[in-house]
């Protein structure tokens, strides 16, 4: 069965290592697929927000946020999303502030495991399913998942859940989850990696162990690529200026500078490399962007390049 | 840019390291490069990781680095140019495993250090609850330095969010062991008698019902008994997280904070460096790693490269020049931008002890790539 490309799925994941970029993949993937006309909503998960930075607007905890045209921000908050959950099921005001006040409430969420997880994948799966008018309220929703193990686990949370629920609401709720999370038709899952070995290897296991569990991993990103424009006889060339005595300090800074450059973007094509044959996975790279501050067009040069990359659009 | 200072010299004689920071600054390379140095001047040093480090593990030469620590051979280490009169030995966390220990420990008897191991919410709880990781990286510190093993331990901590969630840790594990609103309406014992008990449980039976309703009866069952295999030893898990306390805050401690020259983790390293300031943790050093060096010639342009690259037969030296200089200017403006960052680091925690490390190609992959970082911690 042909598996449709990422870009085609509603509910993007973007998963990978602490500082390998996974905000900036996933608000480059979210305007991309906004400019390409759909209704696009970017997830962060938990109180800190990065993507402020990128957009210059704060994502809100309760409501989205139009970031650019077609392009919404919004923040999920394991302990709001518990008080909303709770808000649906019990419908009774008084007992969920109550239950909202209740220190042994927030004992019994701190240690039933994964509950945390499970109430922010639920609500993340909210959103991916409302229907507004006939409509779905979101063409695309892209999560700026947690660092790979609390990015699992989030993924995993509904089918963890249901082992430990037995039965009830929540169970039910679990399977209704799953049923979205897993379907390569609905969900994808981009596993991001710099060009490191660490992030390499990190990303490679967390495919594995995606995999293994019947998650739906659609590809790979290697992000903050380092490209050359010298080629092996410009290095050459390069090599002799530092071998020749006549070269003064600035000649040979510029012929180190452009040496590191070479080797730097020879090292990165290792890694892309590495994490292509080590994952399985096609791989969608990314260019270095120094600046991705609101109005550098860095972001913009990013997403064109994640847009337009086979791995992320599919090769038709 | 060399080091003003030798940071390896600070951090003799300490009986804990701790190096923290954000994720993704090279937390590990600096812990296993300061223990190297350690190690070369006479301690008997253990250095504990959190990550799965294979590469820094196979720089090292231990093929399994597991709870159990490794030592590392000193030949190894001696071909790469440092003479350990000490020893280095290394381990990687095992959180379930280090609190299994704390439990048999801790635990009265062993039907209740069975009941323990086998409850469903323990076996997750090193995964579900928040700062569990961190405080049985402090519990295994803790471990090592009373073994008696060891001159010193040193700590690379757990990749959080917030890199201060590791201090706040140890007191957090505790409360949730302690789970005193929890058992006040779970346990067999609770409240006993007074009417403002009574008031508070009434609510509380509430809520539990409801969470019942919501979860089914078996999660509230596995809490309930979770507590109660606890009774007696919250004693022991206290006493600890207070004994952590005193031996993080006293004279044999040093904190070191790591991060890159870029403004995300600069201003994470200068939160917990005010935060340990404030709190009276003992300071060693801001290490910022991967700085990149600043290229020779002073900024001046390499004006005469075209004309060398002729005479070594480059196809289109004019070309390749201007291309070469347009490598040096992002150089430069790269170092620049690095040497401003540790300005302003510099001057958010008016002057602290900083310390550089070059940018390498990859972090070290071999051992003389770990013992260089060793030198340029050691001053450069």
């Amino acid at each position: 069965m042909q598996e449709p490309p990422l870009i085609d799925r509603r509910l993007a994941f973007v998963l990978g290592k602490g500082g390998v970029g996974k905000t900036a993949v996933a608000a480059a993937l979210g305007l991309g697929l906004a400019d390409a006309g759909h209704r696009t909503l970017l997830v962060e998960v938990g109180a800190e927000t990065r993507t402020q930075a990128l957009f210059g607007i704060a994502p809100a905890l309760d409501d989205p946020v139009q970031v650019r045209p077609g392009l919404f921000a919004l923040t999920v908050d394991a302990e709001l999303a518990t008080q909303e959950y709770l808000s649906l099921q019990l419908k009774v005001r008084p007992l969920v502030e109550m239950m909202s006040r209740s220190r042994a409430f927030h004992q019994v969420t701190q240690a039933a495991p994964g509950l945390a997880e499970l109430v922010t994948l639920g609500k993340i799966w909210d959103l991916a399913t409302t229907v507004q008018g006939g409509a779905p309220l979101w063409d695309r929703l892209v999560v700026d998942s947690p660092a790979t193990g609390h990015g699992i686990a989030l993924l995993e949370a509904a089918g963890n859940a249901r082992e430990l629920a037995g039965s009830g609401p929540i169970r039910d709720q679990a399977d209704a989850i799953e049923k979205v999370i897993r379907h390569p038709a609905a969900t994808g899952i981009a596993v991001v990696a710099t060009p490191e070995d660490l992030a390499v290897t990190e990303a490679a296991e967390a495919v594995g162990i995606l995999r293994a569990r019947g998650m739906p991993v659609a590809c790979a990103v290697a992000n903050a690529v380092r490209r050359s424009q010298f080629s092996p006889a410009d290095a050459e060339a390069l090599r002799a200026v530092l071998a020749d005595p006549a070269a003064g300090d600035p000649e040979r800074a510029a012929a180190h500078a452009a040496i590191a450059v070479a080797d730097g973007a020879a090292h990165d094509a290792r890694e892309v490399d590495g994490l292509a044959r080590e994952s399985g996975l096609p791989v969608a790279v990314l260019p270095h962007v120094p600046d991705l501050a609101p109005g550098s067009g860095g972001l913009e040069a990013l997403s064109a390049a994640l847009m337009s990359d086979p791995a992320v659009r599919g090769s038709a | 840019m060399n080091n003003a200072f030798d940071l390896v010299e600070v951090l003799e004689g300490r009986r804990v390291v701790v190096v923290a920071g954000a994720g993704g600054v090279g937390k590990t390379t600096v812990s296993a490069a300061l223990a190297l140095g350690l190690a070369a001047r006479g301690a008997r040093v253990a250095v504990i990781t959190i990550d799965p480090a294979r590469r820094l593990a196979s720089a090292l030469g231990i093929d399994d680095l597991g709870d159990t620590p490794h030592r590392v051979d000193p030949a190894r280490v001696e071909a790469a140019g440092i003479h350990m009169t000490g020893t280095l030995d290394a381990l990687q966390l095992d959180p379930q495993a280090t609190f299994d220990r704390l439990v048999a420990r801790e635990a009265p008897d062993d039907a209740a250090r069975e009941r323990i191991l086998r409850n469903r919410i323990y076996r997750h709880l090193s995964t579900s609850v928040a700062g569990a990781q961190e405080f049985m990286a402090v519990e295994r510190l803790h471990e090592l330095v009373d073994s008696g093993a060891y001159d010193a331990v040193v700590l690379d901590t757990p990749p959080a969010r917030n890199a201060l969630d590791f201090l706040d840790a140890p007191e957090r594990m505790t409360r949730f062991v302690e789970g005193r609103g929890l058992r006040l309406l779970l346990g067999p014992r609770s409240g006993a008698g007074r009417t403002g008990w009574r008031a508070l449980q009434a609510g509380g039976h509430m809520v539990m019902s409801v969470v019942e309703r919501l979860t089914g009866a078996q999660l509230l069952t596995d809490i309930s008994e979770f507590l109660q295999s606890f009774d007696g030893m919250y004693q022991g898990f206290s006493e600890r997280a207070a004994a952590v306390r005193y031996l993080l805050a006293s004279d044999s401690a040093r904190f070191v904070v790591v991060t890159g020259p870029r403004p995300e983790p600069a201003g994470e390293a200068i939160a917990l460096w005010r935060r340990l300031r404030d709190d009276r943790y003992p300071l060693g050093a801001v290490v910022v790693n991967r700085v990149h060096p600043e290229p020779a010639g002073e900024g001046a342009p390499p004006v005469g490269l075209a004309g060398l690259l002729r005479a070594a037969g480059a196809a289109d030296p004019d070309g390749l020049a201007a291309r070469a200089a347009g490598a040096l200017e992002a150089a430069r403006a790269r170092s620049a931008a690095d040497r401003h960052e540790i300005r302003s680091i510099a001057g958010a925690l008016d002057a602290p002890p900083i310390t550089t490390v070059p940018a390498l190609q990859d972090d070290p992959v071999e051992v003389a790539g770990l013992a260089r970082v060793t030198r340029e911690l050691e001053g450069g």
